[in-house]
């Protein structure tokens, strides 16, 4: 875990810690505060999308009109960036208490990565970019 | 996999109480609102992408079977954003462990209050939209072709 270096000079012994890398803790840290900051977005948008409005009647015109506002696609925008990384440091969670081979569990933490990133950019690209006008 | 399901039925062997149940019980939310939320985003982004795939999604998803799952997410959502509440307080708060027992009955409680009328009140919108469809002769659960987007074709 820890690079350790100690140093005696009389009788203080100086002992210097190094810490390799926080991933760890910090995504523990964000867990909690995507978390947090998702019970106002996730719950608001199921009350919105889910229950105010329906996907009985949802169209893509529905859509265009929410997404021809930038407030509407910031609030999708930043959703997606709490979700996504949020369900899948989750499913990797999960996936670690029942996977015990190193060299497995290393390799489903990239592709997990990778999963992330390419969603991320995939749909921020379509949220960011998708033009109202184009919707006959 | 094998794995899993003995996590499954020792989850509900354990004699762990009522922790042991919350703590299967947000797995279990976690895990279903990311399959459905894998979907959701790649099928969203298509309304950029491939318009014609995501109108014809739309239309797909107005099926019952979708109707009924979408309560159950809303379910999930709703328990995982609750519980995962508590964790976080106590996480922060470890001077209030000692209330962890009454703070798992109040998550319960809070969830079911909240989500039994959501869930009536979405279940009579799918009634609703069936009997609709069902007065002008089409049925709730037919399955939209593609083709019948042809308009959205790019």
């Amino acid at each position: 875990m820890a690079a350790l270096t100690e140093k005696t000079s009389g009788k203080i012994t100086v002992r210097r810690v190094k810490l390799q890398g926080n991933v760890e803790r910090y995504s523990w840290l964000f867990m909690r505060l995507s978390g947090v900051a998702m019970l106002v977005l996730a719950v608001g948008h199921m009350v919105i999308q889910h229950v105010l409005n329906s996907s009985a009647n949802l169209t893509i015109q529905f859509v265009a009109v929410q997404w021809s506002t930038w407030g509407w696609k910031t609030f999708d925008i930043l959703l997606l960036w709490m979700a996504i990384p949020h369900g899948t440091r989750g499913l990797y969670t999960v996936l670690a208490d029942h996977i015990h081979n190193p060299g497995a569990i290393k390799l489903i933490r990239s592709l997990l990565l990778l999963f992330i990133l390419a969603t991320v950019i995939w749909a921020t690209i379509a949220i960011a970019m998708f033009d109202s006008a184009m919707v006959p | 996999m094998s794995s899993f399901i003995l996590t499954i039925r020792e989850g509900i062997r354990y004699r762990g109480g009522s922790g042991q149940y919350s703590w299967l019980a947000h797995r279990l939310s976690g895990l279903a609102i990311l399959f459905f939320l894998v979907i959701h985003v790649w099928d969203t982004a298509n309304a950029f992408f491939w318009p014609q795939a995501y109108v014809w999604s739309l239309a797909l998803f107005k099926h019952p079977f979708f109707g009924l799952g979408e309560v159950g997410v809303m379910a999930a959502v709703l328990y995982h954003a609750f519980n995962g509440a508590r964790i976080a307080l106590f996480d922060f708060k470890p001077e209030w462990w000692r209330h962890q027992r009454i703070s798992v009955i109040i998550t319960w409680v809070l969830f079911f209050i909240i989500f039994i009328p959501i869930a009536i009140f979405m279940l009579s919108g799918i009634i609703g939209h069936c009997q609709a469809l069902a007065q002008v002769g089409d049925s709730c659960f037919r399955i939209p072709a593609f083709s019948e987007f042809a308009q959205y074709a790019r």
